[in-house]
């Protein structure tokens, strides 16, 4: 039983904060770097930045696991003593309360639906854990503004307050710069 | 005079419900108090906003604010950053941020003691003094 740190980052857009979170989790010594990838091309040019990306990433000594929802698939794949990088709750939160945008019924409109996500990707966070020596969340900052998504945007503080009491370390980006908040 | 800083959906109101103390009862969510009188004010950019729909001029909503603010009875001001982002298309809501951010300009430069919340985490980002010595505020 490893039973990991967990260490969440969270930043604005071009912040540094993935580097920096991928500095972490080279320098924790796991068995692999497993790097949990979440976006989902919607066009070419996304499809080649992030096939560029798990390229780059691969070079560099990294498992790559694409899983834009349900994180729990990942767990089989993830082994003991692992270093984890999950990059990002933002994007896998709108994959996740947008689920069913084609049939015309999102999970967001479907009550008790986001609940039970959520209640899946806590036990996942902790299964993860015990299995890993260390795994870094990143995330995004998007709640300094008015209200363009009320549901999106009220999950994603819970979620990310959830995280911050349960990180050993919470790190806000800066332009680069590390402020570490706990 | 303190004030409650942070995003929206960052806890700030559970961290004044479990972290301050006030000699008074009255909580208030998008609306101002009478003068004189010991409240938490929360939401009042909402409370913005509403002026701003019924046409109240900009100097109306800040002469409010400071006549508020510089009457007696301590107050916690739960202040919600909607600074970022991008600049709104609709003249209302780019008004909407502008008067907004004045007034919390305002509310900063005369609060005793700010403290800015993260996800539930706090920090003292302005004491009692002219110069913040920032590395005093760890706890």
């Amino acid at each position: 039983m490893a039973s990991g740190q967990l260490i969440f980052v969270s930043g604005g857009v071009r912040s540094g904060k993935s580097a920096y979170a991928e500095t972490l989790v080279r320098q924790a010594k796991g068995a692999r770097n497993v790097y949990i990838a979440s976006g989902i091309a919607r066009d070419t040019e996304m499809a080649e930045r992030i096939a560029r990306h798990r390229k780059d990433r691969a070079q560099d000594g990294w498992w790559t696991i694409e899983q834009p929802q349900q994180l729990s698939e990942a767990l089989p794949l993830i082994r003991q003593n692992d270093a984890v990088l999950w990059d990002c709750i933002t994007t896998w939160l709108a994959n996740e309360l947008y689920e069913g945008f084609e049939q015309g019924s999102l999970c967001a409109d479907t009550p008790g639906c986001m609940e039970l996500k959520w209640q899946e990707l806590q036990n996942t966070i902790d299964s993860i854990l015990a299995k890993t020596v260390y795994f870094a969340i990143v995330s995004n900052e998007v709640l300094d503004e008015p209200l363009v998504d009320q549901a999106y945007q009220e999950w994603l503080g819970k979620i990310h307050q959830w995280f911050a009491s349960r990180a050993d370390r919470a790190i806000e980006m800066e332009n680069g710069l590390a402020i570490r908040r706990k | 005079m303190r004030i409650v800083f942070g995003g929206a959906f960052n806890g700030k109101r559970k961290y004044v419900k479990e972290h301050m103390n006030l000699d008074s009862n009255v909580w208030l969510e998008g609306e101002l108090p009478e003068l004189d009188e010991q409240a938490v004010i929360a939401g009042l950019e909402q409370w913005i906003r509403k002026q701003l729909e019924q046409q109240c001029p900009e100097q109306d909503i800040l002469a409010a604010i400071r006549e508020l603010a510089e009457s007696a009875g301590e107050r916690i001001w739960i202040l919600t950053d909607i600074s970022r982002g991008i600049v709104p298309i609709d003249p209302l809501e780019r008004e909407w941020r502008d008067v907004t951010g004045r007034s919390y300009q305002y509310l900063f430069g005369k609060a005793q003691h700010i403290t800015r919340i993260w996800y539930g985490i706090p920090q003292t980002i302005k004491g009692d003094g002219r110069d913040e010595y920032l590395h005093e505020n760890r706890r």
